[in-house]
């Protein structure tokens, strides 16, 4: 009689955890262990089961780089930033803004057929990946190595960078990690437009005064899709203040206040003085130093 | 007897389990994505969005901000396929706090079943994506999710 009480409960809690593993499969979302590894929080999110209302959908470093290059952006030797051990980087907030940083010297590099220094800026991306754990991403599809038996070849640079887009953005957000995408974005924002700025101080072209004008019509989706990632990311506060402060510089210049107009007309190009842009690019060019020097 | 409670509790633990996978959104993210850069060719991939949708009691509006540039050309694609219902996806100019907003497109005059769109948007500043979700008063706790991708030219 006791062995068949005994073999009842055992066969009820075997029933028992059968259904629950049954009911548990399929609800876990990938986790890669690494990205938690950190002393910040940038990589170590708790998941959460909020719904936000509102959310944002960045463009990507290639497209800004590409934006610029259609401008007639050249290529000046020496304004991208220099290599820097990704190790050197303290904390995973200052790493994913360099990889955006590097991210965004990449593109400027490949669209502008600097094989070397595209080579170079590819393999520091990768290494600062497997710095935040997220190394992988390069490995699918052969990634890493379809570009480097692509170089040279502009156009198949520009479309495995965008590919690495791609298989990075839903690696972030398979482990739930949309905030990265938000840091590393700012991060190459902030460097494409102190490699424009600087081209513009030397010729001083048109084309390219009006799209550093318009990169700033983004600069506040930027800083509203990290505010809504603060919660999960209280570090980010910093980068918050310094993007919000370029922003009200800009939106109290004169070209911009006494023209509100220009920010919504789809036909007319806004265009700033070269004071008013050099005042962006001093405010612009400290944010980028004190990224880079992490 | 015995042979009657195994049977009922049995029962019991499939009914848990597979009510519990239905309620949890089955969302292949690798499948979807590749379905939606088929549809972005000749487009450049720029960004990508997956939207968790859980049915509430109550209507949803999900809107997400879509920066873009003067000039460029974009294509919008979405796969809600991973849906249990229909959402309906419309693209406005302005977001959902604005007055003068526009309606440049809307999913709701697609044909049932129809869960791909591909929209190619005209010149404009900004792009606002709104997901109207209905209500659910099933108790199902129904979801599933939205991929929305960008490309340009």
């Amino acid at each position: 009689m006791l062995v068949n009480k005994k073999s009842f409960v055992l066969k009820s809690a075997m029933l028992i955890a059968t259904g629950m593993l049954l009911a548990s499969c399929g609800s876990e979302t990938p986790k890669d262990d690494n990205l938690s590894a950190g002393t910040d929080t940038t990589a170590a999110p708790e998941p959460t089961a909020e719904v936000e209302d509102v959310s944002y959908s960045l463009p990507s470093p290639l497209q800004i780089a590409s934006i610029f290059k259609k401008s007639g952006l050249k290529y000046k030797d020496g304004i991208t930033s220099t290599l820097k051990d990704p190790s050197k980087y303290g904390t995973n907030l200052s790493k994913a803004l360099n990889l955006g940083v590097y991210s965004a010297d990449l593109s400027y590099t490949v669209l502008n057929k600097q094989n070397q220094e595209a080579m170079n800026y590819m393999k520091l991306c990768r290494q600062m990946a497997d710095n935040l754990g997220m190394g992988s991403v390069f490995d699918q599809g052969n990634l890493s190595k379809r570009f480097e038996k692509n170089i040279g070849n502009e156009d198949s640079l520009a479309y495995i960078i965008a590919e690495l887009q791609m298989v990075t953005d839903m690696y972030l957000d398979e482990n739930d990690q949309q905030q990265v995408t938000s840091i590393v974005f700012a991060g190459a924002w902030v460097e494409s437009m102190y490699v424009g700025s600087k081209v513009y101080e030397k010729g001083k072209d048109k084309s390219l005064n009006s799209k550093l004008a318009e990169q700033m019509t983004i600069l506040g989706s930027i800083v509203n899709a990290l505010k809504a990632q603060e919660k999960k990311d209280p570090a980010i506060g910093g980068l918050i203040a310094d993007l919000q402060g370029v922003k009200d510089i800009y939106d109290s210049l004169p070209s911009v206040k006494d023209h509100p107009e220009a920010n919504e007309d789809t036909e007319k190009e806004m265009s700033l003085t070269d004071d008013e842009v050099s005042t962006l690019t001093t405010k612009i060019e400290a944010i980028r130093t004190k990224i880079i020097n992490g | 007897m015995k042979k009657l409670f195994y049977t009922g509790l049995l029962g019991l633990i499939f009914v848990y389990g597979f009510t519990t996978i239905q309620t949890t959104d089955n969302c292949d993210k690798k499948t979807l994505t590749a379905s939606c850069k088929k549809k972005m060719e000749p487009f450049k991939y720029d960004s990508q969005k997956f939207t968790k949708v859980t049915f509430q009691k109550k209507t949803q509006q999900l809107e997400i901000e879509v920066p873009v540039f003067i000039g460029e050309k974009y294509r919008l694609v979405f796969n809600t396929s991973s849906l249990p219902k229909p959402v309906q996806v419309n693209v406005y100019t302005k977001d959902k706090e604005s007055k003068k907003r526009e309606a440049i497109y809307s999913s709701k005059d697609l044909k049932a079943g129809e869960n791909e769109i591909v929209f190619d948007a005209p010149r404009v500043r900004k792009l606002y994506v709104d997901y109207d979700v209905p209500a659910d008063s099933t108790n199902q706790k129904l979801s599933g999710c939205v991929v929305f991708m960008v490309g340009y030219k």
